[in-house]
């Protein structure tokens, strides 16, 4: 590709963000689903449960205690890019391959990179979003503590990753798809179980170690546990198994899938599903 | 001018059904050109073949030089497509789906000239939700065309409208015959055919069984005069109708006789009459059938009075 060519690309891929973030933005329930979700899940979490974390095993004497919330933050947040990247991207991406709306793009010059660079530009516009109202909502209202300026850095990345991660999962996962009115169950029991498995609700060192093995080869574990990193006292990397925060591994499993799922997602994808 | 496309021996299978069986075709450049047929003759394969959404058996396609199966990106450029089904617009207006598609292209028309083109300039800020089939299609024509395309694919561009609707999206695709670039329509309605195309091909199971301009299509189709009669009560019609095997009898009971000769059968007729003394033969007419009418017996068999009346 010269560098005309990559320039219109990235031209066109801006374009088509701005066109389907407007798509997106005019669905009210689509957008209530997406950013409301999450916030509602904090706020009714962090009001029910507001017990403290026990420091963990080897951390005594460290540090306090900290609040449910400040641990419910960090998972919420995973929860929250993959319901942007993985599940509303899947979801709109199969209702389009069937509605004959991708059939339609397909007729026009459109690169793909800019399609998929859309795709990418949606799900961090809407996860920046939700980030924004979580974290604020967090510290405002459940007393959340603020990263230092080492755990910025690290969300930024594990956002960077951790969003196309999931955007190159949802579009693989249209392939199983059979129709667009079976795309929000399809997606949903693979993101249901990814939660409960990834540290979002119980610590990981809380399950058998078998379950933490699958949840292992998945991204959402590893932004978890990135985003816990982020957010909790270091001493809590003893509560974590292998007593470490994990983010070398974490970035590498992101990466993998960010590779291993483009070639996925391109050589499954189809603009069409309907004939 | 080579022609806009040209294949050869084009095929294409769905399990056991063959949709489309070695077709040939020329198109020339700036031509309105309606493949014209029944529902399931094999248009929408045919041109989504020619389109490059569709992968054909067997063949050679050569759609402004380019192989659509394999040099889409290419052909895309100079292409605008209408599909079967309106593309659902969703939250975005006419207007924002124009400019963003303009941006596609390297030499696209201004959007406000698109809107005045097809008629929506007083909807172009309506959300797509909120329009009538017949603005969507008139959305689907201007992205169509909004790229200044050398070839035009319009599938089925009125199928489900009323008559008015009609009639105002073939205003809209006239105007942009008008400005020179090849279109291919497929339509199942002769009308639509007889007003927007130069060429008619018509399709009939995957095949092409003819293909002409609109009066060839006629000379084709119009080569008999019918005449028809109510068979008279109590008279014996066995003679008449051993002499005249192509006799139909309608639902209705009357006879037909299609005819080149109409002056001499009817002649025959009356003669026929007279020796029987009968004075007036019911319900007599002498006619010739429309273009519709004959369209209709030529795509759908069993509406032939003939394949009933011998059965």
């Amino acid at each position: 590709m010269n560098a005309e060519a990559a320039w219109r690309s990235v031209r066109l891929g801006y374009a088509y963000t701005l066109l389907s973030l407007k798509t997106v933005y005019r669905e009210p329930a689509a957008v209530f689903f997406m950013v409301l979700f999450p916030v509602l899940f904090l706020v009714i979490f962090s009001s029910l449960l507001t017990f403290e974390i026990g420091v963990p095993e080897g951390a005594e004497g460290q540090v306090p205690a900290i609040k449910f919330s400040q641990y419910f933050v960090a998972g919420i947040l995973g929860v929250a890019i993959f319901g942007t990247s993985f599940n509303l991207l899947g979801n709109s991406l199969a209702i389009q391959q069937y509605d004959g709306t991708l059939k339609q793009l397909a007729a026009t010059p459109l690169p793909k990179s800019s399609f998929f660079m859309g795709l990418v530009g949606t799900a961090l516009f809407y996860t920046l979003l939700q980030l924004v109202v979580m974290i604020a909502l967090g510290v405002l209202a459940y007393g959340v503590e603020l990263p230092d300026a080492n755990g910025w850095l690290t969300l930024i990345w594990i956002i960077l990753l951790g969003v196309p991660a999931g955007c190159v999962m949802g579009v693989a996962i249209t392939a199983i798809i059979p129709s667009a009115r079976a795309a929000p169950a399809v997606i949903q029991a693979p993101f249901i179980i990814f939660q409960f498995i990834s540290g979002v609700f119980f610590t990981l060192s809380s399950l058998p170690t078998w379950l933490q093995w699958v949840a292992g080869v998945f991204p959402l574990r590893w932004v978890a546990q990135g985003l816990r990193s982020v957010f909790l006292p270091d001493a809590y990397k003893y509560a974590e198994p292998g007593m470490n925060w994990q983010l070398d591994i974490a970035a590498i499993v992101l990466a993998v899938w960010i590779v291993v799922g483009l070639g996925l997602a391109v050589l499954t994808f189809k603009w069409d599903r309907s004939g | 001018m080579p022609p806009a496309i040209s294949i050869r021996g084009v095929s294409k299978r769905y399990g056991a059904v063959t949709a489309v069986d070695g077709v040939d075709l020329e198109i020339e450049s700036g031509q309105v050109y309606a493949l014209l047929g029944p529902n399931g003759a094999g248009k929408t394969t045919l041109i989504e073949i020619l389109e490059g959404y569709r992968e054909r058996d067997a063949g050679e396609v050569s759609v402004l030089g380019f192989d659509p199966q394999r040099q889409r990106g290419e052909l895309n450029r100079q292409v605008g497509i209408v599909l079967q089904r309106s593309t659902p617009m969703e939250g975005l207006t006419p207007r924002e789906m124009l400019n963003f598609t303009a941006k596609l292209y390297d030499n696209p028309m201004p959007t406000n000239e698109v809107i005045e083109l097809v008629g929506l300039t007083e909807h172009a800020d309506r959300r797509g939700s909120k329009l009538s089939g017949g603005q969507k299609r008139r959305v689907d024509l201007a992205t169509s065309v909004i790229g200044n395309p050398d070839l035009i694919f319009l599938d089925e561009p009125t199928t489900g409208f009323d008559v008015s609707a009609r009639r105002q999206a073939w205003e809209v695709v006239r105007g942009l015959t008008e400005r020179g670039a090849t279109v291919i329509l497929t339509t199942h309605y002769l009308d639509e055919a007889e007003t927007l195309a130069q060429r008619i091909g018509l399709i009939k199971d995957g095949r092409i069984i003819f293909e002409g301009d609109i009066n060839a299509l006629r000379r084709e189709m119009e080569t008999d005069t019918r005449i028809s009669w109510h068979p008279p009560i109590g008279f014996d019609l066995s003679d008449l109708l051993d002499e005249w095997k192509s006799v139909r009898i309608g639902p209705d009971g009357r006879l037909s006789l299609p005819t080149q000769e109409p002056t001499r059968h009817l002649s025959r007729l009356i003669d026929w009459a007279r020796n029987r003394g009968l004075e007036e033969i019911p319900e007599l007419q002498v006619e010739r059938p429309d273009l519709e009418e004959m369209y209709l017996d030529l795509v759908d068999d069993s509406s032939a009075l003939g394949t009933q009346a011998r059965s």
